[in-house]
């Protein structure tokens, strides 16, 4: 008795502020989202059964076909721009330019935008669309003797996929650019050798050697766009009316600003269940076997 | 096997082949240096603008700084109207700013060292278990718990708290973490705990005196990283904040950015930059390392 | 095809250079080995033959004609790497393939040239396996194939058995001698491995510091090497070296004084501190040679069919053979003996030989260069 308690003593409390702070802010609220979700709790905070009631709102919320289509075209395209300029700047600063002290400094500029706060970083991008003739845009236009636009009402779904994306595209670049340095170089010459062409070299070395890193990104960065909505929400706040709003941010709204709890939280748990969905296949595909064989006890 | 034999033929119509012209040969590379710098170009710019904007008077097209002047600066020592209310000063934010990601930092790696080692090193029951549940975390969608988390922390009364705001952003990172600090465990061979052990230390001892020391590399890159993404922090600190005296940099930053009445880019990019300054500072010094970390997080997966 | 390297220079610092001026003439259907140590450049070299490095300056010649810019899918070359190289993600007929592939080789046609070099390695029960589900010895035959497979005027070979255990080194190097043979293709070898080298070429060039130090036959450099280096890098064991003074035509060393013949030897102006080297196999136990000398017994080893004996003469090592019933005692006192005419003498300061056939020859072969 007194040896399984000292056994179990070390890593206890090892563990313990690890597992609490799981605990409370992972699983406590997987099963309040869902237990919310069955309620129509307001800024009262009060628990009240209301059944499928949220549910049926959802179907009937003539908002929602907007906000989906929104979400689809917003994570499609992010995620295009995110995987394959991904891959481009991976292969460039890589392979392309093999001066590795130019390609850091390409690497580091991307990385830029991803290291800056948020905030700063949609500021940018307000100027950049700017409906006054100060903005970026607008400015170039001036050139051109053109009216300023107002860029942000105009193409809103454009604004955010292009902030999302390249903040997305400095992750591609990293994991893609990582994996082709990890090809051995010999490789490299084995194929010009052999009497590769640039497109071989990409096609049959370069490409089979991303395929895991490159799925990885993709369903990575799916997870992450379908339910992070900050920059959107910093950047148009879904507006004007519902034109950028998705499904996230839609949540967000619901609870925090018309105070809709239970609504909100039933909404929160679709994506969810999505976001599980593809973990789940994440799972599969990438072998959980595989990754937890890395550390062995002995 | 005769035709193996010295094959003639074949072999001399690829040695008369003329080599192509030095230009053909490079234009890849020509490629790849004009496709980065054009888009490398609009990154680099905006940033430019961020400085020249924060010290100029008025800008030209826009981006052409017309004169130089501190004003965009006197937030420093003067407090801001925005409104019709003044804005807490700017110092306030900053040390909530450094409160919050100092204490951060220091919590993350504390927990972080201690799971990841127990992770790493540690047979108990449900050790497949724990490890199979902090990889799903990874990728779990947090964010779309917030609601729950409001609920929490209004219930344990830290609501409005840079306390709680710190629990749930420890929370939310600590899965990543504790499993890169288990990887750094993991690169350290058991060989030399042996030795250590053989050699007459105890195990903490040889845990503090040769392990640890092992890994504080990997441990100072996750500490950076961590402080830059308290740092950083916007929406955990705009959703659970509500106070002005607990008001951090981020959200003094968007409070300015969100007046329609008040479209001063010369004000707005002096505070971006001032907020930045870490982030660029630790960005100039640390870069290698950090980049190590953030393609050893996905690395795992 | 004839391969010839002129004056070749290659830096990757600006300071120092990786090969420095550089001459090497490879006859058509010879097979040449590389040999130095790690560092000296001779991966370097083969890979600019190859054409992966571009040389600052000087000469490649294929056949006589200039291939400086040329890139190595037009060079019509087939390489083996150390690390084999093989496309992970391709099976070993695809692999082996590969090269044909590019040259747009039809398929049918491709993949029975493909079997057919696959026949020559003896690869082919394993056509549909991965590169990762093959052991090491069949992951050199697939790198070899594929080498061999566009019928390539220059096979170079680029540290090939670094990675294969003692067996299977023994059984690739008959492998690659018998292609050879078959093939006809002129071959570089580029190895750190002197019995490799011996076993294998027909000429070996030894390197150092990105510089060829000798080239020649096996035989020529295991009896008459030209340098200090050589002698010393050249030969299991080891030869035996001891230092040495030469005043006149008087050679002082172990504690007594040989005289030399001015015919064979060259002779010093004055003192000249000299390497004496006599190789192992050229000692005998007892008082048959010229030179004499006694020793402490200080190891023995068996190594079969002799056994190895180390004796030290005063502060001096000397390993000979003996014959596999001699008795000898551990820590006993033993004579052993030489011929004068099988030592080999190299000036301390420049590490040349001072036999005057092997300076007679070096001279114009750098004349020649």
């Amino acid at each position: 008795m007194g040896s399984a308690l000292k056994k179990w003593k070390l890593p206890m409390i090892m563990l313990g502020p690890f597992v609490a702070l799981i605990f409370l802010f992972f699983f406590l609220p997987v099963v309040l989202i869902v237990i919310l979700a069955f309620t129509n709790m307001d800024s009262a905070m009060r628990w009240e059964f209301a059944g499928l009631a949220n549910f049926q709102k959802m179907l009937e919320d003539p908002n929602l076909f907007k906000i989906m289509k929104n979400t689809a075209l917003y994570v499609g395209f992010t995620l295009l721009i995110n995987v394959c300029f991904g891959f481009v700047l991976g292969i460039l600063t890589t392979y392309y330019i093999q001066k590795e002290p130019v390609s850091l400094v390409f690497r580091t500029i991307w990385m830029l935008p991803r290291m800056s706060p948020p905030v700063v970083y949609v500021l940018l991008w307000l100027w950049f669309f700017d409906p006054s003739e100060y903005g970026v845009l607008n400015s170039l236009r001036a050139l051109f003797h053109m009216e300023p636009v107002a860029w942000l009402h105009e193409h809103p779904m454009t604004a955010i996929i292009l902030a999302n994306g390249i903040i997305g595209a400095s992750f591609g670049m990293i994991i893609f650019s990582s994996a082709i340095k990890s090809i051995p170089k010999d490789l490299f010459y084995a194929a010009s050798v052999d009497g590769a062409s640039q497109w071989s070299i990409i096609k049959d070395i370069i490409i089979p050697a991303v395929r895991w890193p490159l799925m990885f990104v993709t369903i990575w960065q799916f997870l992450s766009l379908i339910t992070s909505y900050e920059y959107i929400f910093l950047l148009t706040n879904g507006g004007p009316l519902f034109e950028s709003e998705v499904l996230a941010l839609y949540s967000f709204h619901k609870a925090f600003q018309n105070f809709e709890f239970g609504y909100g939280s039933a909404i929160s748990l679709v994506l969810v269940i999505i976001a599980l969905i593809f973990s789940f296949m994440m799972w599969k595909w990438f072998g959980m076997q595989k990754m937890m064989r890395s550390s062995k006890i002995e | 096997m005769e035709q193996w034999v010295r094959p003639e033929a074949a072999v001399t119509a690829s040695l008369t082949r003329r080599p192509v012209s030095k230009w053909k040969k490079r234009l890849p590379f020509f490629i790849a240096y004009g496709v980065l710098g054009i888009t490398t170009m609009p990154i680099i710019l905006m940033y430019i603008w961020l400085l020249l904007s924060s010290f100029a008077k008025q800008m030209k097209y826009g981006f052409i700084p017309v004169s130089f002047t501190l004003e965009n600066w006197k937030f420093l020592w003067t407090n801001v109207e925005h409104g019709g209310t003044t804005l807490p000063s700017i110092w306030t934010a900053t040390w909530n700013s450094f409160l919050f990601s100092i204490t951060l930092t220091m919590l993350e790696v504390l927990i972080g060292v201690m799971a990841g080692y127990a992770l790493s090193r540690i047979e108990f029951p449900g050790r497949q278990m724990l490890m199979k549940t902090t990889l799903i975390l990874h990728a779990f969608p947090s964010v779309a718990l917030l609601i729950a988390v409001y609920y929490i922390l209004n219930f344990l009364g830290l609501f409005d708290t840079l306390f709680g705001v710190l629990l749930v952003k420890t929370a939310l990172q600590i899965p990543m973490t504790a499993w890169i600090v288990k990887g750094f465990f993991d690169n350290v061979p058991w060989d030399v705990e042996w030795a250590g052990l053989i050699d007459g230390c105890s195990r903490l001892k040889v845990w503090l005196t040769i392990v640890l020391p092992m890994i504080k590399p990997g441990i100072a890159a996750v500490s950076i990283f961590s402080f830059l993404s308290g740092w950083s922090e916007f929406l955990l600190l705009y959703m659970f904040i509500v106070s002005d005296d607990n008001i951090t940099l981020a959200s003094y930053l968007q409070k300015l950015i969100s007046d329609p009445n008040l479209v001063d880019y010369g004000l707005l990019s002096a505070v971006s930059l001032f907020y930045m300054l870490p982030v660029i500072l630790f960005f100039i010094f640390t870069q290698k390392s950090l980049m190590e970390v953030s393609a050893g997080g996905g690395k795992g997966v | 095809m004839k391969i010839e390297l002129k004056n070749l220079c290659k830096s990757f610092n600006k300071k120092t250079n990786a090969i420095d001026r550089m001459n090497l003439t490879v006859e058509d259907g010879e097979f040449v080995a590389l040999l130095g140590p790690s560092g000296c450049g001779k991966s370097t070299t083969m890979l600019m033959i190859a054409g992966i490095y571009k040389p600052d300056s000087g000469e490649i010649r294929f056949d006589g004609q200039l291939v400086n810019d040329w890139e190595p899918k037009d060079r019509n070359i087939g390489m083996v790497f150390q690390s084999y190289a093989l496309y992970p993600h391709m099976t070993v007929l695809e692999n082996i393939a590969f090269p044909l592939k590019q040259q747009k080789v039809p398929k049918k046609e491709r993949m029975e040239r493909a079997k057919q070099a696959a026949e020559m390695v003896r690869l082919g029960h394993v056509l549909d396996r991965k590169p990762d589900e093959l052991s090491g010895g069949q992951q050199q035959r697939v790198a070899l194939a594929r080498a061999i497979v566009k019928k390539p005027k220059v096979l170079l070979l680029d540290e090939p058995m670094s990675n294969l255990d003692a067996r299977l080194k023994i059984e690739m190097r008959e492998e690659l001698s018998r292609l050879h043979k078959e093939l006809g293709i002129t071959t570089i070898l580029v190895t750190h491995d002197q019995e490799e080298a011996m076993m294998l070429a027909d000429r070996i060039a030894v390197m150092k510091d990105g510089k060829i130090i000798q080239y020649g036959t096996p035989m020529d450099l295991y009896h008459r090497p030209s340098d200090f280096f050589v002698a010393q890098f050249i030969g299991t064991p080891p030869m035996n070296v001891f230092r040495g003074k030469l005043i006149g035509n008087h050679l002082h060393f172990l504690n007594q004084s040989a005289e030399l013949n001015n015919e064979q030897w060259n002779t010093a102006q004055g003192e000249l501190d000299v390497y004496v080297g006599i190789r192992p196999h050229e000692v005998k136990l007892g008082k048959g040679g010229d030179i004499r000398a006694k020793g402490i017994v200080q190891m023995i080893e068996p190594v079969g069919h002799a056994q190895i004996i180390r004796v030290n003469i005063g502060d001096e090592q000397l390993r000979l053979f003996a014959e596999p019933t001699a008795a000898i005692e551990y820590e006993s006192e033993i004579t052993v003996s030489f011929h004068l005419s099988s030592l080999h003498l190299f000036d301390v300061r420049t590490g040349k030989s001072l036999r005057k056939e092997i300076m007679k020859e070096s001279q114009t072969e750098e004349m020649v260069g």
